[in-house]
Protein backbone atom coordinates (compact mmCIF):
# COMPACT_ATOMS: atom_id res chain seq x y z
CA UNK A 1 0.00 0.00 0.00
CA UNK A 2 1.16 3.54 -0.78
CA UNK A 3 0.45 6.88 0.87
CA UNK A 4 -0.34 10.09 -1.00
CA UNK A 5 -0.72 13.62 0.31
CA UNK A 6 -3.90 14.54 -1.54
CA UNK A 7 -4.80 17.76 0.26
CA UNK A 8 -3.28 20.32 2.59
CA UNK A 9 -4.60 23.18 4.69
CA UNK A 10 -3.50 25.91 7.05
CA UNK A 11 -4.71 28.38 9.62
CA UNK A 12 -2.84 31.55 10.53
CA UNK A 13 -4.50 33.63 13.25
CA UNK A 14 -5.35 37.29 12.71
CA UNK A 15 -3.61 39.78 10.49
CA UNK A 16 0.09 39.58 9.64
CA UNK A 17 2.17 41.41 12.25
CA UNK A 18 5.22 43.22 10.90
CA UNK A 19 8.49 43.79 12.73
CA UNK A 20 7.48 47.21 14.05
CA UNK A 21 4.29 45.79 15.62
CA UNK A 22 5.73 42.80 17.50
CA UNK A 23 6.30 44.58 20.78
CA UNK A 24 2.84 46.09 20.74
CA UNK A 25 1.47 42.54 20.83
CA UNK A 26 4.01 40.71 23.02
CA UNK A 27 4.66 43.75 25.20
CA UNK A 28 7.80 45.45 26.42
CA UNK A 29 9.56 43.76 29.32
CA UNK A 30 9.61 46.25 32.24
CA UNK A 31 8.27 48.78 29.76
CA UNK A 32 11.55 49.00 27.87
CA UNK A 33 12.02 48.25 24.17
CA UNK A 34 14.23 45.25 23.47
CA UNK A 35 17.85 45.89 22.59
CA UNK A 36 18.19 42.52 20.90
CA UNK A 37 15.14 42.56 18.70
CA UNK A 38 16.56 44.21 15.60
CA UNK A 39 19.72 42.13 15.60
CA UNK A 40 17.81 38.86 15.78
CA UNK A 41 15.20 39.91 13.21
CA UNK A 42 17.93 40.94 10.82
CA UNK A 43 19.55 37.55 11.16
CA UNK A 44 16.38 35.46 10.82
CA UNK A 45 14.97 37.49 7.93
CA UNK A 46 11.34 37.17 9.08
CA UNK A 47 9.22 40.14 7.94
CA UNK A 48 5.71 39.18 9.09
CA UNK A 49 4.10 36.57 11.32
CA UNK A 50 0.81 35.83 13.11
CA UNK A 51 -0.15 35.72 16.78
CA UNK A 52 -3.13 34.10 18.48
CA UNK A 53 -2.95 36.61 21.32
CA UNK A 54 -4.05 40.23 21.05
CA UNK A 55 -2.44 43.40 22.38
CA UNK A 56 -4.18 42.80 25.72
CA UNK A 57 -2.49 39.36 25.83
CA UNK A 58 -5.86 37.67 25.50
CA UNK A 59 -5.76 34.39 23.56
CA UNK A 60 -8.48 34.80 20.97
CA UNK A 61 -8.12 31.33 19.45
CA UNK A 62 -6.72 28.30 21.27
CA UNK A 63 -4.10 25.91 19.91
CA UNK A 64 -6.64 23.10 19.40
CA UNK A 65 -9.06 25.51 17.70
CA UNK A 66 -6.31 26.59 15.28
CA UNK A 67 -5.46 22.94 14.62
CA UNK A 68 -9.12 22.15 13.95
CA UNK A 69 -9.41 25.10 11.56
CA UNK A 70 -6.38 23.92 9.60
CA UNK A 71 -7.85 20.40 9.53
CA UNK A 72 -11.18 21.71 8.23
CA UNK A 73 -9.39 23.86 5.64
CA UNK A 74 -7.56 20.73 4.45
CA UNK A 75 -10.72 18.57 4.30
CA UNK A 76 -12.63 21.33 2.48
CA UNK A 77 -9.98 21.36 -0.25
CA UNK A 78 -10.13 17.56 -0.65
CA UNK A 79 -12.57 15.11 -2.18
CA UNK A 80 -13.35 13.36 1.10
CA UNK A 81 -15.75 14.20 3.90
CA UNK A 82 -14.72 14.41 7.52
CA UNK A 83 -16.53 11.11 8.22
CA UNK A 84 -14.14 9.22 5.98
CA UNK A 85 -11.11 10.11 8.13
CA UNK A 86 -10.24 7.07 10.25
CA UNK A 87 -6.92 8.20 11.77
CA UNK A 88 -6.06 11.57 13.29
CA UNK A 89 -2.40 12.22 14.01
CA UNK A 90 -1.52 15.51 15.71
CA UNK A 91 1.62 17.35 16.78
CA UNK A 92 2.39 20.39 18.90
CA UNK A 93 5.14 21.60 21.22
CA UNK A 94 2.67 22.63 23.86
CA UNK A 95 -1.05 21.98 23.86
CA UNK A 96 -3.58 24.19 25.60
CA UNK A 97 -3.53 21.77 28.53
CA UNK A 98 -0.64 19.75 29.86
CA UNK A 99 -3.02 16.77 29.74
CA UNK A 100 -4.82 15.10 28.01
CA UNK A 101 -2.95 14.64 24.74
CA UNK A 102 -3.30 17.35 22.13
CA UNK A 103 -4.90 14.94 19.62
CA UNK A 104 -7.87 14.35 21.93
CA UNK A 105 -8.53 18.08 22.13
CA UNK A 106 -8.31 18.47 18.35
CA UNK A 107 -10.57 15.48 17.74
CA UNK A 108 -13.21 16.96 20.04
CA UNK A 109 -12.86 20.39 18.46
CA UNK A 110 -13.39 18.93 14.97
CA UNK A 111 -16.10 16.50 16.08
CA UNK A 112 -14.40 13.53 14.43
CA UNK A 113 -16.12 10.27 15.43
CA UNK A 114 -14.68 6.78 15.93
CA UNK A 115 -11.16 7.55 14.83
CA UNK A 116 -7.84 6.07 15.85
CA UNK A 117 -5.71 8.73 17.51
CA UNK A 118 -2.03 9.59 17.70
CA UNK A 119 -0.33 12.53 19.41
CA UNK A 120 3.33 13.20 18.89
CA UNK A 121 5.24 15.40 21.26
CA UNK A 122 8.46 17.30 20.63
CA UNK A 123 9.46 20.51 18.93
CA UNK A 124 9.83 21.23 15.20
CA UNK A 125 10.17 17.61 14.14
CA UNK A 126 7.08 16.42 16.02
CA UNK A 127 4.93 17.13 12.96
CA UNK A 128 7.12 14.83 10.87
CA UNK A 129 6.86 12.14 13.54
CA UNK A 130 3.05 12.53 13.46
CA UNK A 131 3.17 12.32 9.67
CA UNK A 132 5.34 9.21 9.79
CA UNK A 133 2.86 7.50 12.14
CA UNK A 134 0.07 8.18 9.63
CA UNK A 135 2.23 7.19 6.66
CA UNK A 136 3.22 3.85 8.21
CA UNK A 137 -0.41 3.17 9.19
CA UNK A 138 -1.42 3.52 5.55
CA UNK A 139 1.53 1.45 4.40
CA UNK A 140 0.53 -1.28 6.86
CA UNK A 141 -3.02 -1.26 5.49
CA UNK A 142 -4.45 -0.20 8.84
CA UNK A 143 -6.12 2.89 7.44
CA UNK A 144 -6.80 4.42 4.05
CA UNK A 145 -7.58 8.04 5.01
CA UNK A 146 -5.63 9.91 7.66
CA UNK A 147 -5.60 13.54 8.73
CA UNK A 148 -2.33 14.92 10.12
CA UNK A 149 -2.31 18.29 11.87
CA UNK A 150 0.53 20.32 13.38
CA UNK A 151 -0.20 23.44 15.37
CA UNK A 152 1.69 25.89 17.58
CA UNK A 153 0.71 28.67 19.92
CA UNK A 154 4.08 29.90 21.12
CA UNK A 155 3.13 33.54 21.75
CA UNK A 156 1.64 32.72 25.16
CA UNK A 157 5.20 32.10 26.31
CA UNK A 158 6.42 35.46 25.07
CA UNK A 159 4.19 37.86 26.96
CA UNK A 160 6.28 40.54 28.64
CA UNK A 161 4.69 39.67 32.00
CA UNK A 162 6.26 36.18 31.86
CA UNK A 163 9.77 37.59 31.74
CA UNK A 164 9.00 39.99 34.57
CA UNK A 165 8.28 37.08 36.95
CA UNK A 166 11.86 35.85 36.73
CA UNK A 167 13.99 36.43 39.76
CA UNK A 168 16.86 38.10 37.92
CA UNK A 169 17.65 41.65 36.98
CA UNK A 170 18.91 40.74 33.54
CA UNK A 171 16.94 39.19 30.74
CA UNK A 172 18.97 36.26 29.56
CA UNK A 173 19.82 36.23 25.89
CA UNK A 174 18.86 32.58 25.40
CA UNK A 175 15.38 33.24 26.79
CA UNK A 176 14.79 36.36 24.72
CA UNK A 177 16.15 34.89 21.48
CA UNK A 178 13.04 32.88 20.59
CA UNK A 179 10.75 35.83 21.31
CA UNK A 180 11.83 37.25 17.96
CA UNK A 181 11.78 33.92 16.17
CA UNK A 182 8.60 31.95 16.91
CA UNK A 183 4.96 32.68 16.18
CA UNK A 184 1.60 30.94 15.84
CA UNK A 185 -0.20 28.89 13.21
CA UNK A 186 -1.37 25.46 12.10
CA UNK A 187 -1.00 23.25 9.05
CA UNK A 188 -2.67 20.04 7.94
CA UNK A 189 -2.24 17.23 5.43
CA UNK A 190 -4.64 14.58 4.21
CA UNK A 191 -3.12 11.18 3.48
CA UNK A 192 -4.91 8.69 1.26
CA UNK A 193 -3.95 5.28 -0.02
CA UNK A 194 -4.92 6.19 -3.60
CA UNK A 195 -3.69 9.20 -5.59
CA UNK A 196 -6.24 11.96 -6.25
CA UNK A 197 -5.55 14.68 -8.82
CA UNK A 198 -2.09 16.19 -8.81
CA UNK A 199 -0.78 14.93 -5.46
CA UNK A 200 2.38 13.89 -3.65
CA UNK A 201 3.38 10.29 -3.12
CA UNK A 202 5.45 9.83 0.04
CA UNK A 203 8.47 7.82 -1.10
CA UNK A 204 9.98 7.70 2.39
CA UNK A 205 10.28 9.54 5.71
CA UNK A 206 13.53 9.08 7.62
CA UNK A 207 14.59 10.48 10.97
CA UNK A 208 18.00 10.62 12.63
CA UNK A 209 18.03 11.66 16.28
CA UNK A 210 21.21 12.56 18.17
CA UNK A 211 19.93 13.33 21.68
CA UNK A 212 22.50 10.92 23.10
CA UNK A 213 25.40 13.03 21.90
CA UNK A 214 24.27 16.61 22.58
CA UNK A 215 22.80 18.52 25.50
CA UNK A 216 19.36 20.11 25.21
CA UNK A 217 19.30 23.09 22.87
CA UNK A 218 15.70 24.30 23.19
CA UNK A 219 13.84 23.82 26.43
CA UNK A 220 10.81 24.71 28.50
CA UNK A 221 10.92 23.44 32.05
CA UNK A 222 14.65 23.73 32.73
CA UNK A 223 16.08 26.52 34.91
CA UNK A 224 18.31 29.14 33.27
CA UNK A 225 21.38 27.54 34.84
CA UNK A 226 21.69 24.22 33.02
CA UNK A 227 23.96 22.77 35.67
CA UNK A 228 21.03 22.77 38.11
CA UNK A 229 19.42 19.39 37.62
CA UNK A 230 15.86 20.45 38.33
CA UNK A 231 12.66 20.21 36.36
CA UNK A 232 9.96 22.86 36.70
CA UNK A 233 7.95 20.17 38.49
CA UNK A 234 10.56 19.79 41.21
CA UNK A 235 9.92 23.22 42.76
CA UNK A 236 7.64 23.45 45.77
CA UNK A 237 5.32 25.78 43.88
CA UNK A 238 4.94 26.71 40.24
CA UNK A 239 5.57 30.32 41.28
CA UNK A 240 9.06 29.30 42.42
CA UNK A 241 9.69 27.51 39.14
CA UNK A 242 8.66 30.62 37.26
CA UNK A 243 10.87 32.84 39.43
CA UNK A 244 13.81 30.53 38.64
CA UNK A 245 13.13 31.08 34.95
CA UNK A 246 12.25 27.42 34.47
CA UNK A 247 9.05 28.18 32.58
CA UNK A 248 10.63 30.30 29.86
CA UNK A 249 11.33 28.85 26.46
CA UNK A 250 15.02 29.01 25.93
CA UNK A 251 17.47 28.32 23.10
CA UNK A 252 21.09 27.55 23.83
CA UNK A 253 22.36 29.53 20.86
CA UNK A 254 25.92 28.27 21.19
CA UNK A 255 24.76 24.79 20.22
CA UNK A 256 22.86 25.88 17.12
CA UNK A 257 25.69 25.21 14.70
CA UNK A 258 25.19 21.52 15.43
CA UNK A 259 21.71 21.71 13.91
CA UNK A 260 23.27 22.64 10.59
CA UNK A 261 25.94 19.96 10.88
CA UNK A 262 23.48 17.22 11.78
CA UNK A 263 21.17 18.35 8.96
CA UNK A 264 24.00 17.99 6.46
CA UNK A 265 25.01 14.70 8.11
CA UNK A 266 21.48 13.36 7.55
CA UNK A 267 21.47 14.42 3.92
CA UNK A 268 24.83 12.73 3.31
CA UNK A 269 23.53 9.55 4.98
CA UNK A 270 20.51 9.49 2.68
CA UNK A 271 22.78 9.92 -0.34
CA UNK A 272 24.97 7.09 0.88
CA UNK A 273 21.92 4.87 1.40
CA UNK A 274 20.89 5.55 -2.19
CA UNK A 275 17.60 7.14 -1.10
CA UNK A 276 18.28 10.49 -2.73
CA UNK A 277 20.62 12.15 -5.20
CA UNK A 278 21.08 15.93 -5.28
CA UNK A 279 20.46 16.03 -9.06
CA UNK A 280 17.01 14.41 -8.92
CA UNK A 281 15.52 16.98 -6.54
CA UNK A 282 13.32 19.60 -8.20
CA UNK A 283 12.12 21.41 -5.08
CA UNK A 284 13.53 21.70 -1.56
CA UNK A 285 11.33 22.67 1.37
CA UNK A 286 13.53 23.06 4.41
CA UNK A 287 12.35 24.23 7.79
CA UNK A 288 15.29 26.39 8.68
CA UNK A 289 14.37 28.66 11.55
CA UNK A 290 16.33 31.59 10.33
CA UNK A 291 17.79 32.93 7.10
CA UNK A 292 21.22 32.72 8.73
CA UNK A 293 20.97 28.92 8.89
CA UNK A 294 19.93 28.63 5.27
CA UNK A 295 23.24 30.20 4.29
CA UNK A 296 25.16 27.87 6.59
CA UNK A 297 23.39 24.74 5.27
CA UNK A 298 24.03 25.93 1.75
CA UNK A 299 27.73 26.51 2.31
CA UNK A 300 28.23 23.10 3.80
CA UNK A 301 26.32 21.26 1.07
CA UNK A 302 28.32 23.17 -1.49
CA UNK A 303 31.58 22.22 0.14
CA UNK A 304 30.56 18.56 0.05
CA UNK A 305 29.65 18.88 -3.63
CA UNK A 306 25.97 18.02 -3.06
CA UNK A 307 24.39 21.45 -3.22
CA UNK A 308 20.91 21.78 -4.69
CA UNK A 309 20.72 25.03 -6.69
CA UNK A 310 19.22 27.93 -4.78
CA UNK A 311 16.37 28.46 -7.26
CA UNK A 312 14.97 25.06 -6.24
CA UNK A 313 14.58 26.09 -2.59
CA UNK A 314 11.16 27.28 -1.49
CA UNK A 315 10.14 28.76 1.85
CA UNK A 316 7.46 31.02 3.28
CA UNK A 317 9.36 31.59 6.54
CA UNK A 318 9.80 35.29 5.82
CA UNK A 319 6.06 36.02 5.50
CA UNK A 320 4.39 33.36 7.67
CA UNK A 321 7.00 33.22 10.43
CA UNK A 322 8.59 30.28 12.18
CA UNK A 323 5.67 28.27 13.51
CA UNK A 324 7.73 25.42 14.96
CA UNK A 325 6.35 22.02 14.04
CA UNK A 326 3.59 23.60 11.92
CA UNK A 327 6.09 25.35 9.63
CA UNK A 328 6.79 22.49 7.24
CA UNK A 329 3.04 21.80 6.83
CA UNK A 330 2.21 25.48 6.26
CA UNK A 331 5.10 25.61 3.79
CA UNK A 332 3.97 22.56 1.80
CA UNK A 333 0.41 23.92 1.79
CA UNK A 334 1.43 27.27 0.32
CA UNK A 335 3.81 25.60 -2.11
CA UNK A 336 0.98 23.35 -3.29
CA UNK A 337 -1.44 26.24 -3.72
CA UNK A 338 0.85 28.80 -5.31
CA UNK A 339 3.72 27.07 -7.14
CA UNK A 340 3.88 25.11 -10.34
CA UNK A 341 5.06 21.55 -10.21
CA UNK A 342 4.43 18.62 -12.49
CA UNK A 343 4.07 14.85 -12.41
CA UNK A 344 7.36 13.03 -11.99
CA UNK A 345 9.09 15.83 -10.06
CA UNK A 346 10.68 15.17 -6.67
CA UNK A 347 10.38 17.29 -3.55
CA UNK A 348 12.73 16.99 -0.60
CA UNK A 349 11.43 18.16 2.79
CA UNK A 350 13.86 18.65 5.68
CA UNK A 351 13.20 19.45 9.31
CA UNK A 352 16.41 19.81 11.32
CA UNK A 353 15.23 20.29 14.91
CA UNK A 354 17.29 22.07 17.50
CA UNK A 355 15.37 20.77 20.55
CA UNK A 356 17.80 17.96 21.07
CA UNK A 357 18.94 17.35 17.51
CA UNK A 358 16.35 15.27 15.74
CA UNK A 359 16.40 15.60 11.96
CA UNK A 360 13.61 14.30 9.80
CA UNK A 361 13.63 14.12 6.01
CA UNK A 362 10.94 13.22 3.53
CA UNK A 363 10.97 12.61 -0.20
CA UNK A 364 7.85 13.20 -2.23
CA UNK A 365 7.08 12.42 -5.86
CA UNK A 366 4.49 14.41 -7.73
CA UNK A 367 1.84 12.01 -9.11
CA UNK A 368 -1.13 12.66 -11.38
CA UNK A 369 -4.02 10.61 -9.95
CA UNK A 370 -7.57 10.24 -11.26
CA UNK B 1 31.30 30.09 -1.41
CA UNK B 2 33.31 28.36 -4.10
CA UNK B 3 33.52 24.61 -4.14
CA UNK B 4 36.72 23.63 -2.38
CA UNK B 5 37.01 20.22 -3.85
CA UNK B 6 36.67 19.89 -7.57
CA UNK B 7 37.07 16.33 -8.76
CA UNK B 8 34.18 13.86 -8.28
CA UNK B 9 36.54 11.39 -6.53
CA UNK B 10 37.62 14.03 -4.04
CA UNK B 11 34.02 15.11 -3.51
CA UNK B 12 32.98 11.55 -2.66
CA UNK B 13 35.89 11.30 -0.30
CA UNK B 14 35.05 14.66 1.31
CA UNK B 15 31.43 13.60 1.82
CA UNK B 16 32.57 10.53 3.70
CA UNK B 17 35.13 12.53 5.68
CA UNK B 18 32.36 14.92 6.72
CA UNK B 19 30.26 12.00 7.95
CA UNK B 20 33.26 10.65 9.88
CA UNK B 21 33.81 14.09 11.41
CA UNK B 22 30.16 14.44 12.48
CA UNK B 23 30.33 10.98 14.01
CA UNK B 24 33.52 11.98 15.84
CA UNK B 25 31.87 15.12 17.20
CA UNK B 26 28.96 13.06 18.49
CA UNK B 27 31.39 10.65 20.12
CA UNK B 28 33.23 13.58 21.72
CA UNK B 29 29.90 14.80 23.06
CA UNK B 30 29.78 11.66 25.19
CA UNK B 31 33.35 11.85 26.52
CA UNK B 32 33.03 12.91 30.20
CA UNK B 33 35.75 15.60 30.21
CA UNK B 34 34.38 17.12 26.98
CA UNK B 35 30.85 17.06 28.37
CA UNK B 36 32.06 18.90 31.47
CA UNK B 37 33.90 21.41 29.30
CA UNK B 38 30.90 22.04 27.05
CA UNK B 39 28.46 22.30 29.94
CA UNK B 40 30.56 24.68 32.01
CA UNK B 41 31.44 22.15 34.72
CA UNK B 42 35.17 21.90 34.01
CA UNK B 43 37.46 22.53 37.00
CA UNK B 44 40.99 23.95 36.79
CA UNK B 45 42.32 20.51 37.69
CA UNK B 46 40.31 18.97 34.84
CA UNK B 47 41.73 21.54 32.48
CA UNK B 48 45.29 20.83 33.54
CA UNK B 49 44.70 17.11 32.95
CA UNK B 50 43.29 17.86 29.54
CA UNK B 51 46.28 20.03 28.57
CA UNK B 52 48.69 17.30 29.73
CA UNK B 53 47.17 14.86 27.26
CA UNK B 54 46.78 17.38 24.45
CA UNK B 55 50.50 18.11 24.80
CA UNK B 56 51.34 14.47 24.08
CA UNK B 57 49.42 14.68 20.87
CA UNK B 58 50.97 18.01 19.87
CA UNK B 59 54.55 16.92 20.60
CA UNK B 60 54.16 13.56 18.89
CA UNK B 61 52.24 15.24 16.09
CA UNK B 62 55.35 17.09 14.98
CA UNK B 63 57.19 13.76 14.84
CA UNK B 64 54.71 11.81 12.75
CA UNK B 65 54.20 14.67 10.34
CA UNK B 66 57.93 15.03 9.65
CA UNK B 67 58.20 11.24 9.33
CA UNK B 68 55.24 11.37 6.96
CA UNK B 69 57.02 13.99 4.81
CA UNK B 70 60.12 11.83 4.50
CA UNK B 71 58.07 8.83 3.40
CA UNK B 72 56.87 10.45 0.17
CA UNK B 73 58.93 9.44 -2.87
CA UNK B 74 59.70 11.57 -5.94
CA UNK B 75 56.24 10.98 -7.45
CA UNK B 76 54.75 12.88 -4.52
CA UNK B 77 57.41 15.60 -4.17
CA UNK B 78 54.71 18.30 -4.38
CA UNK B 79 52.76 16.69 -1.53
CA UNK B 80 55.97 16.35 0.47
CA UNK B 81 56.63 20.09 0.15
CA UNK B 82 53.20 20.88 1.56
CA UNK B 83 53.59 18.48 4.46
CA UNK B 84 57.00 19.94 5.32
CA UNK B 85 55.49 23.42 5.33
CA UNK B 86 52.71 22.26 7.62
CA UNK B 87 55.18 20.60 9.99
CA UNK B 88 57.26 23.77 10.15
CA UNK B 89 54.24 25.89 11.05
CA UNK B 90 53.14 23.72 13.94
CA UNK B 91 56.13 21.97 15.42
CA UNK B 92 56.53 24.35 18.38
CA UNK B 93 52.86 24.75 19.24
CA UNK B 94 53.46 22.85 22.45
CA UNK B 95 55.20 25.88 23.95
CA UNK B 96 51.92 27.79 23.96
CA UNK B 97 50.27 24.82 25.55
CA UNK B 98 52.88 24.64 28.31
CA UNK B 99 52.39 28.32 29.04
CA UNK B 100 48.64 27.76 29.42
CA UNK B 101 49.32 24.86 31.77
CA UNK B 102 51.51 27.01 34.00
CA UNK B 103 48.92 29.83 33.92
CA UNK B 104 46.36 27.25 35.05
CA UNK B 105 48.43 26.52 38.15
CA UNK B 106 50.64 23.66 36.97
CA UNK B 107 54.44 23.47 36.76
CA UNK B 108 56.53 22.94 33.66
CA UNK B 109 58.00 19.83 35.21
CA UNK B 110 54.57 18.30 35.72
CA UNK B 111 53.50 18.70 32.11
CA UNK B 112 56.87 17.77 30.67
CA UNK B 113 57.09 14.53 32.60
CA UNK B 114 53.44 13.46 32.40
CA UNK B 115 53.15 9.97 30.89
CA UNK B 116 51.02 9.24 27.83
CA UNK B 117 47.69 7.68 28.63
CA UNK B 118 46.67 4.44 26.84
CA UNK B 119 44.75 6.38 24.21
CA UNK B 120 47.73 8.62 23.45
CA UNK B 121 49.99 5.56 23.22
CA UNK B 122 47.64 3.90 20.73
CA UNK B 123 47.19 7.08 18.67
CA UNK B 124 50.89 7.81 18.53
CA UNK B 125 51.74 4.19 17.67
CA UNK B 126 49.24 4.12 14.84
CA UNK B 127 50.37 7.46 13.41
CA UNK B 128 54.05 6.56 13.41
CA UNK B 129 53.22 3.22 11.80
CA UNK B 130 51.22 4.82 9.01
CA UNK B 131 53.73 7.65 8.51
CA UNK B 132 56.47 5.06 7.95
CA UNK B 133 54.71 3.52 4.92
CA UNK B 134 55.74 4.65 1.45
CA UNK B 135 53.59 7.54 0.18
CA UNK B 136 51.26 7.69 3.21
CA UNK B 137 48.49 9.70 1.53
CA UNK B 138 45.97 8.19 3.92
CA UNK B 139 47.33 10.54 6.61
CA UNK B 140 45.26 13.27 4.96
CA UNK B 141 42.44 11.52 6.81
CA UNK B 142 44.36 12.01 10.07
CA UNK B 143 44.97 15.69 9.27
CA UNK B 144 41.26 16.10 8.57
CA UNK B 145 40.38 14.97 12.09
CA UNK B 146 43.21 16.86 13.82
CA UNK B 147 42.66 20.12 11.92
CA UNK B 148 38.93 19.79 12.55
CA UNK B 149 39.57 19.41 16.25
CA UNK B 150 41.84 22.47 16.24
CA UNK B 151 38.99 24.41 14.68
CA UNK B 152 36.51 23.07 17.24
CA UNK B 153 38.87 24.02 20.10
CA UNK B 154 39.24 27.55 18.81
CA UNK B 155 35.55 28.03 18.08
CA UNK B 156 33.93 26.26 21.01
CA UNK B 157 36.31 25.05 23.68
CA UNK B 158 38.45 28.18 24.10
CA UNK B 159 35.45 30.41 24.84
CA UNK B 160 33.98 27.80 27.23
CA UNK B 161 37.31 27.74 29.11
CA UNK B 162 37.47 31.55 29.22
CA UNK B 163 33.89 31.84 30.36
CA UNK B 164 34.02 29.27 33.13
CA UNK B 165 37.61 29.37 34.32
CA UNK B 166 38.25 33.08 33.81
CA UNK B 167 41.80 34.54 33.61
CA UNK B 168 40.99 36.71 30.57
CA UNK B 169 42.04 34.19 27.96
CA UNK B 170 45.44 33.56 29.58
CA UNK B 171 44.63 29.88 29.99
CA UNK B 172 43.49 29.22 26.46
CA UNK B 173 46.09 30.74 24.12
CA UNK B 174 46.84 27.32 22.59
CA UNK B 175 43.18 26.65 21.80
CA UNK B 176 42.65 30.15 20.42
CA UNK B 177 45.82 30.07 18.35
CA UNK B 178 44.73 26.91 16.60
CA UNK B 179 41.87 28.75 15.00
CA UNK B 180 44.02 31.48 13.49
CA UNK B 181 45.68 29.48 10.74
CA UNK B 182 42.83 27.13 10.38
CA UNK B 183 41.10 28.36 7.22
CA UNK B 184 44.44 28.41 5.51
CA UNK B 185 45.21 24.84 6.58
CA UNK B 186 41.78 23.62 5.50
CA UNK B 187 42.22 25.13 2.04
CA UNK B 188 45.49 23.28 1.67
CA UNK B 189 43.84 20.09 2.82
CA UNK B 190 41.11 20.42 0.19
CA UNK B 191 43.75 20.97 -2.48
CA UNK B 192 45.60 17.87 -1.28
CA UNK B 193 42.39 15.84 -1.52
CA UNK B 194 41.99 16.88 -5.13
CA UNK B 195 45.60 15.97 -5.75
CA UNK B 196 45.66 12.51 -4.21
CA UNK B 197 42.12 11.21 -4.78
CA UNK B 198 43.02 10.40 -8.38
CA UNK B 199 45.24 7.61 -6.98
CA UNK B 200 43.38 4.24 -6.94
CA UNK B 201 42.14 3.25 -3.46
CA UNK B 202 43.03 6.68 -2.05
CA UNK B 203 39.45 7.31 -0.92
CA UNK B 204 39.28 4.03 0.99
CA UNK B 205 42.60 4.46 2.75
CA UNK B 206 42.05 8.13 3.63
CA UNK B 207 38.62 7.50 5.16
CA UNK B 208 39.84 4.38 6.96
CA UNK B 209 42.70 6.30 8.59
CA UNK B 210 40.33 9.16 9.47
CA UNK B 211 38.04 6.67 11.24
CA UNK B 212 40.88 5.06 13.20
CA UNK B 213 42.34 8.43 14.22
CA UNK B 214 38.92 9.71 15.30
CA UNK B 215 38.37 6.63 17.44
CA UNK B 216 41.84 6.76 19.01
CA UNK B 217 41.62 10.51 19.63
CA UNK B 218 38.35 10.02 21.46
CA UNK B 219 39.98 7.20 23.44
CA UNK B 220 42.80 9.53 24.43
CA UNK B 221 40.24 12.02 25.76
CA UNK B 222 38.20 9.30 27.46
CA UNK B 223 41.35 8.21 29.26
CA UNK B 224 41.96 11.70 30.69
CA UNK B 225 39.66 10.75 33.56
CA UNK B 226 41.44 7.44 34.15
CA UNK B 227 44.91 8.73 34.97
CA UNK B 228 46.77 7.05 37.81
Amino acid sequence: MNAFITSTGHYLPGEPIDNTQIESVLGKVYGKPSRLKNRILKSNGIKTRHYAIDTEHKTYISNSEMAASAGQNCIAASSVSQQQVSLLSCATSQGDFVLPGFGSMVQAEMGLSDIELNTSHGICSSSMMALKAAYTSLKANEHDTALVIASELASRLFKASRYEQVNSEQLDFNAEFLRWMLSDGAGAMLLQSEPKGLCFQIEWIKGFSHADAFPTCMTVGQPADKTIKLSWQDYATYAEAEAAGALLIRQDVRLLDNVVKMGVDGFLRLIEQGLVAAEEIDHVLCHYSSHYFKTRIFDMLEKAGVAIPENKWYTNLYTRGNTGCASIFIMLDEFRRTRTYSAGEHILCMVPESGRFNNVFMKLKVIEGE
Amino acid sequence: MDSYVLTPQAQNCLQELMRIWFDFERRLGKVPIVTRLQQGRLTLEDYRKLLCQLRQQVIEGSRWITRCASSFNKDFADVRSQVIQHALEEHRDYELLERDFVAAGGTLKQIQTAPKNPGSEALHGFMMHRASQENPIDLIGAMWIIEGLGNKMAKEWASAVDEHLGHNGKLSSFMHYHGENDEHHMEKLYALLDRVCAVPDAHRSITRTAKVVARLYALQLEEVDNDE
